[in-house]
C-alpha cells in the first residue's frame, strides 16, 4: 500500500469512523443543524447542547465515507466540554492544514484530528473532513 | 463486492459492503485504476438498490487483462485497509 493510502485511512481514522460513542441525538438540544454534499451525497446531523460559553453535550448522525464519519465522530468526542471561542480557533486551524501540502508543520492543538493531515494529498476528498466542521458552524449559527 | 444490476455493457457499478464508495474509489485511484464513484447523477436508482452510492468501472478498448487484475488487486487492497 502506498505511504499516501496509509497516511489517508490510518487506524485512528478507520476506528473512529467505527466509533458509534457519540452517535445519536440529544434530548434538550440547543443547537441542531444538518448540512449534506450534494456532489457525494455525505450528510451529517448535529446537536449541541450550550451552555453559556460552553458546549456541554453534543451528538450526531451521519451518513457517508470513512472520513467524513471519522471526522464527526473525533469532532464532537473533542469538542464535548470546550468553550465556544476553542472551537472556531480549531476549526480554523483544521482548515488552515488541510488546505497545506504534505510535509507542512502540524499543530499539536488538533490532537486526533491531527489523523487528517494524510487528506492534505487527496484534495478531492477535503470537503469529506470538513463536512462536520461545516454542520456545527452551521448549529451554532441557528436560534439556541 | 456486489455488483448492481445486470451489467449487460463493458461497464459494471458495484458496491464493497461497509466500506463506502468514495472510499474504495480513492483506493482504487491509488491502484492506477480510475472508476466513478457516488451517485453518477442517478439518485432515484441508488434508492432503488437501497445504496447510497456506488463504483463503476468500465472498460475501453485499450483495456486488457492487466487492468482487470489491477482493478482487483485494489479491491483486495481495500478489504485489508477496511479489515
Amino acid at each position: 500500500m502506498s505511504d499516501a493510502l496509509r497516511d489517508l485511512y490510518q487506524q485512528v481514522i478507520v476506528k473512529a469512523s467505527r466509533d458509534t460513542s457519540r452517535r445519536g441525538t440529544l434530548a434538550q438540544p440547543t443547537h441542531t443543524a444538518t448540512v449534506d454534499n450534494p456532489m457525494c451525497g455525505d450528510v451529517v446531523m448535529v446537536q449541541l447542547a450550550v451552555d453559556g460559553p460552553t458546549i456541554r453535550d453534543a451528538r450526531y448522525q451521519a451518513q457517508g465515507c470513512a472520513l467524513s464519519l471519522a471526522s464527526a465522530s473525533l469532532l464532537v468526542e473533542r469538542i464535548v466540554g470546550s468553550y465556544l471561542s476553542d472551537l472556531r480557533t480549531l476549526d480554523e486551524v483544521f482548515r488552515e492544514v488541510l488546505a497545506g501540502v504534505p510535509g507542512d508543520p502540524i499543530p499539536e492543538e488538533l490532537g486526533d484530528l491531527a489523523a487528517f493531515a494524510g487528506v492534505r494529498e487527496f484534495r478531492s476528498r477535503r470537503a469529506c473532513a470538513t463536512l462536520p466542521f461545516d454542520a456545527v458552524l452551521s448549529a451554532l449559527r441557528t436560534l439556541g | 463486492v456486489r455488483v448492481l444490476g445486470r451489467p449487460e455493457a463493458a461497464l459494471a457499478s458495484f458496491v464493497v459492503d461497509g466500506v463506502h464508495a468514495h472510499d474504495v474509489a480513492t483506493i482504487l485511484d491509488r491502484s492506477g485504476v480510475a472508476v466513478r464513484s457516488g451517485h453518477h447523477c442517478a439518485q432515484p436508482l441508488h434508492e432503488f438498490f437501497g445504496v447510497p452510492a456506488s463504483v463503476r468501472a468500465s472498460l475501453g478498448l485499450y483495456s486488457n487483462a492487466d487492468d482487470i487484475s489491477a482493478l482487483v488487486a485494489g479491491l483486495h487492497r481495500t478489504r485489508e485497509v477496511f479489515a
